[in-house]
């Protein structure tokens, strides 16, 4: 681990121009590059994109963080390192790098909504049965044997009235 | 196919073709390797076991049906609970949801992974099986 | 301490629900009722759950332990191995009785 990291957030505007900074400063280990799905904070299909840089002897890292809403430049002209990066940010949370690479990385192109975003549910989730629906008087299916009338708790992942839009 | 008898009972043995797909490999790996079980090349007369072990995804379905059509008369061992039910990834919309939907299982073995002495319990379960 | 099965001490158990909550595969499986019990000199009966049944789908099992991490009763806890192998998929849905922990009667 470095011995020392610093965390920077910047505009979108800014993303490219201290990212080329910081690695013409010496921070020229990529890491990484991912996404950190935002919506349930920001709304508006909030994705922060995240960038990790590091000095050669592994001492100092940089965290450098953005918040979009679908684009973003790439950097891969900067560090080519980041092009499977981006492309698989692309496909994970539906993040365009304009002027990137729109190669797939592991997914079909068009098979779907982006797997890592929040708000991409799960069918199989939501039309299974949640054993941890049941209560004390209260079946799996939702069937009441006693009294009991506790509003049902759902499980993570599944949205209330998602099948009903 | 390479046979293996078991160290402790050489009677024993059974042909073993994995599909090695997913973490549970390294399980099976573990027990082929554990000096529990000893290569043999003479042609025995335990059961051939195709041991899928590990994740199956959809599109990899055609492939595992080729590898398990391309070893006639073998048993299918179901390895983790990936190959049988689609474990921790039983909602994950590329993942089938266990391999007994397209092929009959002989031997389903629990775990997450399985023990490696899970496997050798299940191989004796499929000699027996077919000794009766 | 082997990780290898995990048990279910059935009378510890109050029903709580909250290792099937919490099972990220959801293959725990709880069924209980209430009873009302009076306790001499109480002025009313209190309500206690009963546990009817208790299943754990070891097809589904990642063997994570967060039900025993959960349990405020200690109720299930890890025990030792037991290759669980079945030539049916249904035969690995245990219930109270098979989930014993080892070493009990």
């Amino acid at each position: 681990m470095p011995k020392s990291s610093t965390w920077e957030k910047v505009e979108p505007a800014d993303w490219r121009s201290t990212i080329e900074e910081l690695r013409d400063r010496g921070f020229i280990f990529f890491d990484f590059l991912t996404g950190v799905d935002q919506e349930n904070v920001d709304g508006n299909n909030a994705c922060e994109v995240v960038a990790h840089l590091a000095t050669k002897d592994l001492s100092d890292s940089h965290f450098i963080s953005t918040q979009v809403s679908g684009e973003l430049p790439s950097i891969t002209d900067l560090i080519p390192a980041a092009q499977w990066y981006e492309r698989e940010c692309t496909e994970m949370f539906g993040i365009k790098f304009i002027g990137g690479s729109t190669k797939p990385l592991l997914r079909h192109e068009n098979l779907g909504r982006p797997p890592l975003r929040k708000s991409t549910v799960l069918a199989a989730r939501v039309l299974t049965p949640w054993p941890g629906g049941a209560e004390p008087e209260i079946k799996e299916d939702g069937s009441k044997v006693g009294n009991a009338s506790r509003r049902r708790q759902r499980p993570p992942g599944v949205p209330e009235n998602w099948l009903k839009q | 196919m390479t046979r293996y008898a078991l160290t402790s009972d050489p009677s024993v043995s059974v042909e073993v073709v994995s599909a090695s797909l997913a973490c549970c490999t390294l399980e099976l790996q573990a027990a082929l390797n554990s000096g529990a079980l000893i290569q043999v090349s003479e042609v025995g007369s335990g059961p051939s076991v195709i041991v899928i072990a590990g994740t199956v995804t959809d599109a990899l379905v055609p492939s595992v049906l080729e590898l398990i059509h391309s070893f006639p008369d073998t048993k299918v061992m179901s390895f983790g609970a990936c190959a049988t039910s689609g474990g921790p990834y039983w909602d994950s919309p590329p993942v089938s949801k266990g391999i007994d939907q397209f092929v009959q299982v002989a031997a389903y073995v629990a775990g997450c992974p399985p023990r490696p002495d899970a496997f050798i319990q299940a191989i004796q379960e499929l000699s027996a099986n077919r000794a009766r | 301490m082997k990780h290898s099965f995990i048990a279910l001490i059935e009378d510890k158990c109050t029903s709580c629900m909250l290792c099937v909550r919490e099972c990220p595969a959801w293959c725990i499986h709880l069924d209980s009722h209430t009873v009302d019990v009076t306790e001499e000199g109480a002025r009313r009966p209190k309500k206690v759950n009963v546990l009817d049944s208790f299943e754990i789908d070891y097809s589904l099992c990642m063997y994570c332990g967060v039900c025993i991490d959960v349990c405020p009763f200690d109720a299930l806890a890890w025990d030792e191995h037991r290759a669980l192998v079945t030539n049916n998929r249904e035969d690995m849905l245990l219930g109270i009785e098979e989930l014993g922990p080892s070493g009990s009667s």
